[in-house]
């Protein structure tokens, strides 16, 4: 038996000890094991279930296997899996949403989380760093995945130092590794004779002080140290990581993207063997009559066609976006959404590609090592949380031919406590959830106005009066209306772009006294594609200047012509202080911004509201990701100044 | 879904082996329940009930390979509502469309001493070089849940969840180890559609694209990759498979069966190679 | 489309397809005025040229390719050539393998026979259109149809990946063999499938069958230590006796003018039969004590089992109780292989074998070169060789029917000809066949 604060030593022989230590109170050891001749992680029930005598010989797209390499334990550095598999599964039940077949009455039963205690030997230290940083991104924020969370509490960490390591390893480049210094339960040195064994937590110094060996000699610490140090040596450093994230960042108009695009088979392994990516879709399993329908959460990939689709069209259509992608957000943008790279110098990327692309390689030819650049960026507040809310339809009322707008009455009042701006995401049985912009706020119902675009919009659109409707928000950025006060505000709208502007309107005709000169520019493509025909007069007469224009005249039109901006030109928007909050398509956007810029309106007061592809609206499943930015969470709205160009550039 | 009768659903074979329409009657916890919920009109292997149609939906399975054939599709196609293809055969032509390269006279005449009384077309391919499709599922044979999903889909109302990603993916989500980078064998998962559950890596052995190329599939760079450790013929044949026709595999299947199958030079005079 | 208007004084039964059969075919019938009766089934399964497929493949390849004859029995197919392949490569299998394979076939004869059964013979019997209909009024027995169905499926799916076109067999073995815990599963579904099997024999035994009587030549492969599946010599009820090596030497195919291609008959030109029927009859003996005991309980002698043609569902049931009962048996001792696949060199040669498809007889010969590529194949499926004794038969049924109504008899031939459980898509050739019947 060993004291609790020495480093200990503990017999080859004995390491079934340890075992037996980790297995009480009904946990579940997981560790690597070979079967088919290949390694995997699975459960360990006796010391000759662990890979003994087993070595890996690894290099780009090629992995192999051999025994007879003596009795040593841990040799095998790292294989295909990793401790996602067990704290984040691939296919994770999120819960049920059904529907009555007698009544239509709807409900959500979400899944409780898994109760199964794990302990994991044999994780490596960049393994310990990968764990860490699904800690920020699954529970550090605001919305934490909680069955990530239980797993993860419930699992003990018996970690490993590497006495040997594989050619694809930079965990020295990366800060990670290959020393152990935190986030561990106990740590293992594995030496000729046995293991020298240290805590890392107080529930690893109870195990400790019950583990059969003696205190380790110094010799013994000697060894450790050295045998670390030996590991470190023979990995080098591999990758510049100075300064990365910004000249990455810079290079995103590299010819190297096509280069690498061209190998590249878009096929998702590096993705899916990496243990910090954590893109999810959401599966639906329905039963043949839609009253059952299964949520599951499942393992995706910004690699996979339709990861970044909308209705519209396809945010990065290339092969060559997702794979900048896929590299900018794990060396660079990470950086700025958690504070740490996402890239633990692991190498399985590098192992498992089946053609053998290789990371280190393409950092080095993309962004080559050079001076940093500083850069100020700015935050929006973070928002109000969501949760699911069962609402009711009072009345639909069609605004044109493929849009209504739809009046919903909750049963809690937080849905109607929301922002201008703000979206709620959309959960009908059966069918993938989807955000919709809150068109209005009244006291005891909300306005959804809804263009039927796909057969979940249409879904939505065909619920009967009294049908019930799942709602989670309110949820994203708002509009800045109080940066507003004492100052002109120029709306600008483009189509069903009206709609989220519309609370805007509301909040300044309620207040008109508190804000400067407001101007309404308004765009559709015909008249009968305009919405809120009737307010629209209403609004010019309580003294909003109301401009309105399409691109193509209808009968009885006797208005202006032409697109949008063509309202703005020639305005002089600069000599009063203005704000201004456009909504429309991606491309009126950005004419708009430019049109106003021109006009004298300044950067930080340019607000846009962008869309992207959303999944789950909490920012935890990655589709939504533009650059650095959640669009769910971070925005919808952004500040000109915080986007950069990142907004005039294509495939992002 | 709000019907005021069911929805009328045919199964029809072209060319092929019976796997795909066996698919839905391999669904046996569910058949029932799908028989009360679709009006199974015309499906010949099941059930003696017949008709000509109108259909709502139509499965077809086989890939056209007769004159008969190609006036039969496109009759079908007039009579239905949604078309669907299901399997290889009918979405890419089938194993049967290796002879689309050769000379398929003298196929016959290898088979049959008498060729002459044979009916068929030069080609094997699939449905939609015929008529619109409207939605197809892949596979050799199709997947069972697959195929319940699409029925799913049907009666709620949503787009039927048919993810058109690498093998690769589903093979990592279901944790078995890569057989082409682990065990240099031949996969061709990288490029192949999902849609078997990663079938045959679970087994160790290599991904024979039963599901077909999936959109915009990297082919060439795998080739290239797997031609490292083997000759170019070995690479072309590993895509002359069941879907060797689908536009992706066409080139390296073609230049395939040329090896395996060279033109005759001279015609045989009498019955089959044997 | 049934007509049934007489034309010049001849009776013209014609139904356009057949349904409830696997695969493509239609039955016209001709009765002349002075009786003699005319029948002929025709198939027109397009031509896939699977001999020509085959050719420039590896013997590997060809194990896949073959399974795409048959989606009902592609084990049968990848069984014949496997063995082919292997008994000329002179291949030593492990016996764990073999025990392996056989759990694969008993999967594939229990779907089969399942399917066949419940779902396309029993509502011949019952009357209905369709199991489907069928469940209406008797959804116990549709349902315990699904689940041997499902478990036959099961079964193939675990040794071969998948229920159709499994994906696992090799030259040699398998790519993979499953660990004993896998096969647990099956243990319990099996027992009660028994079970389930026993009461399928007694209610099969208790149909009405519409008279028929012949007696046919029967064939099916024999082996000496067990019930005939993937090992054994050709034997027949009459003599015939020999090694697949030799099945041209009593066999062959020819093209007649009439045919669209190949027919396979015996060298003296008498119809035999294949199937379930020839098994239980030539091999009784060796059936599982608990398939003897329920067939034995039926009190059908032998002698009605062959002589009756409907009684196939008995002998089909029979069987599939066998099936079920050998399954439980490998499954409560199976052992995994040292390894899963023997190794094996190319040799020139003729690869030729035979095993039994759930249908019957299924004849394969491959010839190889000495990179083991293969030249040539000849395929004869069981019912391009059950061709002639289905039209025999017909011709012999037809005037016993002809007085009803011509919907109630035109069913009772469609029920005849399903008796035999054709399968067509695995004809690859199709035939059109005249029968002259003089009374």
């Amino acid at each position: 038996m060993v004291t609790a604060a020495g480093t200990a030593f503990l017999p080859r022989a004995r390491l079934d000890a340890l075992l037996d230590l980790l297995r009480e109170g009904g946990r579940t050891v997981i560790g690597p094991t070979v079967r088919d001749g290949m390694v995997v992680l699975d459960e360990i029930a006796t010391v000759a279930d662990l890979p003994v005598g087993w070595r890996d010989v690894q290099a780009p797209g090629r992995y192999r296997l051999s025994d007879g390499h003596g009795d040593r334990v841990f040799d095998i550095v790292n294989g295909q899996m990793s401790w996602k598999q067990f704290i984040f599964p691939p296919r994770q039940k999120v819960g049920e949403m059904n529907r009555s077949a007698a009544d239509g009455s709807v409900s959500f039963q979400p899944s409780a989380p898994d109760p199964s205690r794990l302990a994991f030997i044999g994780v490596r230290a960049c393994e310990l760093a990968a764990l860490g940083i699904h800690d920020r991104v699954l529970a550090g924020g605001t919305f934490v995945d909680e069955d990530y969370r239980a797993r993860r509490d419930a699992a003990l960490v018996v970690a490993v130092q590497c006495t040997r390591s594989a050619s694809g390893c930079f965990c020295t480049s990366m800060g990670t590794g290959p020393e152990v210094r935190s986030g561990h339960d106990l740590v293992l040195t594995e030496l000729d004779d046995g293991f020298v064994v240290n805590a890392g937590s107080s529930a690893g110094e109870r195990l400790l002080a019950r583990l059969p060996g003696r205190l380790a000699t110094p010799g013994e610490e000697a060894s450790v140290s050295a045998a670390v140090a030996a590991t470190r040596a023979a990995i080098g450093d591999p990758v510049a990581t100075n300064g990365l994230r910004d000249r990455l960042m810079d290079q995103l108009d590299s010819p190297r993207w096509a280069q690498v695009a061209d190998r590249c088979l878009a096929c998702t392994n590096c993705t899916m063997v990496c243990p910090t990516c954590f893109c999810t879709s959401t599966s639906i399993g329905s039963d043949l009559d839609g009253t059952v329908n299964v949520t599951e959460r499942v393992w995706d990939s910004c690699f996979n066609p339709g990861f970044a689709k909308v209705a519209g069209g396809d945010f990065r259509p290339r092969r060559e976006d997702r794979y900048r992608q896929w590299l900018t957000h794990k060396f660079a943008t990470w950086v700025d959404q958690f504070g740490t790279s996402g890239c633990v110098g692991c190498g399985r990327c590098v192992t498992w590609c089946p053609v053998g692309i290789d990371v280190r390689e393409e950092l080095a030819a993309i962004a080559p090592p050079a001076l940093p650049v500083e850069r100020p960026f700015i935050r929006p507040a973070a928002a109000t949380p969501g949760r699911f809310e069962i609402t009711t339809l009072r009345a639909s009322h069609p605004e044109t031919a493929d849009t209504a707008t739809l009046t919903l009455v909750p049963s809690e009042p937080a849905l109607l406590a929301g922002l201008p701006g703000q979206f709620v995401m959309v959960d009908l049985p059966g069918f993938p959830a989807f955000p919709i912009s809150v068109s209005r706020y009244a006291t005891d119902h909300l306005l959804l106005t809804v263009r039927g675009a796909g057969p979940a919009t249409a879904a939505l659109l065909n619920t009967p009066i009294g049908g019930q409707i799942g709602l989670r928000g309110p949820l994203g950025t708002g509009w800045p209306v109080d940066r507003a006060l004492g100052r002109d505000v120029v709306i600008v709208a483009g189509g069903i772009g009206l709609a989220p502007l519309r609370p805007v309107v509301d909040t300044l005709l309620a207040e008109q006294g508190r804000f400067g000169k407001i101007l309404l520019a308004y765009g559709a493509r015909t008249p009968a594609d305009r919405l809120f025909t009737s307010e629209l007069p209403a609004w010019a007469e309580r003294g909003m200047e109301v401009l309105q224009i399409v691109d193509r005249s209808g009968p009885g039109w006797a208005g202006h012509v032409g697109v949008v901006t063509n309202l703005l030109d020639q305005r002089d928007l600069g000599s009063r202080p203005t704000i201004a909050f456009i909504c429309g398509p991606e491309r009126m956007m950005q004419a708009t911004s430019s049109v106003l810029r021109d006009a004298g309106v300044s950067r930080e007061r340019l607000f846009v509201s962008l869309e992207r592809h959303m999944q789950c609206g909490i920012g935890l499943c990655g589709h939504c990701q533009m650059g650095p930015f959640f669009v769910c969470r971070d925005g919808p709205v952004f500040a000109l100044t915080e986007l950069g160009d990142l907004f005039t550039r294509e495939g992002i | 879904m709000v019907a005021t009768r069911l929805p009328r659903v045919g199964v029809v074979k072209l060319a092929s082996c019976d796997g795909c329409q066996l698919t839905l009657l391999d669904l046996e916890d569910e058949l029932i329940a799908i028989g009360q919920r679709f009006d199974l009109v015309e499906f010949p292997e099941a059930t003696s009930r017949r008709s000509m149609g109108p259909y709502d939906v139509l499965l077809v399975e086989g890939s056209v390979s007769t004159p008969e054939q190609a006036e039969q599709i496109v009759d079908l196609r007039a009579r239905t509502k949604l078309l669907v293809t299901i399997g290889a055969c009918a979405t890419a032509g089938g194993i049967q469309a290796l002879r689309n390269w050769s000379d398929e006279p003298e196929w016959r005449a290898s088979v049959y001493p008498r060729p002459e009384e044979i009916e068929s077309l030069a080609t094997s391919t699939p449905v939609a070089e015929h008529v619109t499709v409207d939605a197809e599922l892949r596979g050799c044979p199709i997947d069972p849940h697959q195929l319940l999903e699409l029925l799913t889909a049907l009666r709620v109302g949503r787009r039927p969840q048919l993810p058109d990603e690498a093998v690769c993916a589903e093979c990592k989500r279901l944790g078995r180890i890569c057989v082409l980078v682990a065990g240099g064998t031949a996969c061709l998962g990288p490029v192949t559609q999902v849609g078997c559950g990663a079938l045959c890596p679970a087994y160790l052995r290599g991904c024979y694209a039963c599901f077909g190329p999936r959109d915009a599939a990297n082919t060439i760079s795998l080739a290239g990759w797997l031609g490292q450790d083997r000759t170019a013929v070995e690479v072309d044949r590993l895509f002359a498979g069941f879907t060797g026709y689908a536009p992706a595999f066409r080139e390296a299947s073609r230049r395939a069966v040329e090896v395996m199958q060279p033109p005759a030079r001279r015609r045989r005079s009498k019955g089959k190679t044997t | 489309m049934h007509t049934g208007t007489p034309q010049d004084g001849d009776l013209h039964f014609e139904v356009g397809q057949l349904t409830r059969v696997e695969g493509e075919g239609s039955l016209d019938l001709r009765v002349a005025a002075d009786g003699t009766v005319a029948a002929q089934l025709r198939i027109f399964e397009a031509p896939r040229y699977f001999e020509r497929l085959v050719v420039g493949r590896t013997p590997d390849e060809v194990i896949d390719i073959v399974a795409r004859i048959c989606g009902i029995c592609p084990v049968a197919y990848q069984m014949s050539a496997v063995h082919a392949f292997e008994h000329l490569l002179e291949v030593e299998i492990d016996p764990a393998v073999r025990l392996l394979r056989r759990l694969l076939y008993c999967g594939e004869w229990i779907e089969s026979h399942a399917l066949h059964i419940f779902l396309l013979h029993a509502p011949d019997f019952l009357g209905y259109p369709s199991a489907l209909e069928m469940a209406h009024d008797h959804l116990e027995l549709v349902s315990r149809g699904l689940t041997m169905k499902k478990l036959g499926n099961r079964i193939v799916a675990i040794v071969g990946a998948r229920a159709i076109h499994p994906l696992s067999v090799r030259v040699g073995g398998f790519s993979r063999a499953p660990r004993a815990q896998e096969l647990d599963e099956l243990r319990s579904p099996l027992e009660t499938a028994i079970t389930d099997a026993e009461a399928t024999v007694k209610w099969a035994a208790s149909l009405d069958t519409p008279p028929s009587d012949r007696e046919p030549r029967l064939v099916s492969l024999r082996h000496p230590g067990e019930y005939p599946m993937s090992d054994g010599r050709i034997v027949s009820s009459d003599g015939i006796d020999l090694s697949p090596d030799d099945w041209r030497s009593a066999f062959h195919e020819v093209q007649v003018p009439w045919s669209h291609a190949l027919q396979a008959s015996a060298a003296d030109g008498v119809p035999y039969l294949l199937g379930p029927t020839a098994r239980v009859a030539l091999a009784a003996d060796q059936l599982h004590p608990r398939a003897a005991a329920a067939l034995k309980a039926t009190r059908i002698s032998p002698e009605a089992l062959r002589r009756n043609v409907f009684h196939s569902i008995v002998a089909r049931a029979v069987e599939l109780l066998h099936a079920l009962a050998e399954a439980a048996d490998i499954v409560a001792s199976y052992a995994p292989p040292a390894r899963p696949a023997a190794s094996w060199k190319p040799k020139a040669g003729v690869a030729a074998w035979a095993t039994e498809a759930p249908r019957g007889l299924l004849f394969h010969r491959y010839t190889l070169d000495s990179k083991g590529i293969v030249r040539g194949a000849q395929i004869v499926p069981p019912t391009s060789q059950n061709q002639a004794a289905i039209e025999h038969d017909l011709a012999l049924f037809a005037p016993a029917v002809l007085h009803l109504p011509h919907d109630e008899a035109t069913r009772r031939m469609e029920q005849l000809i399903r008796s035999y459980d054709p399968c067509i898509s695995c004809a690859t050739h199709f035939l059109q066949l005249k029968i002259e019947h003089d009374r």
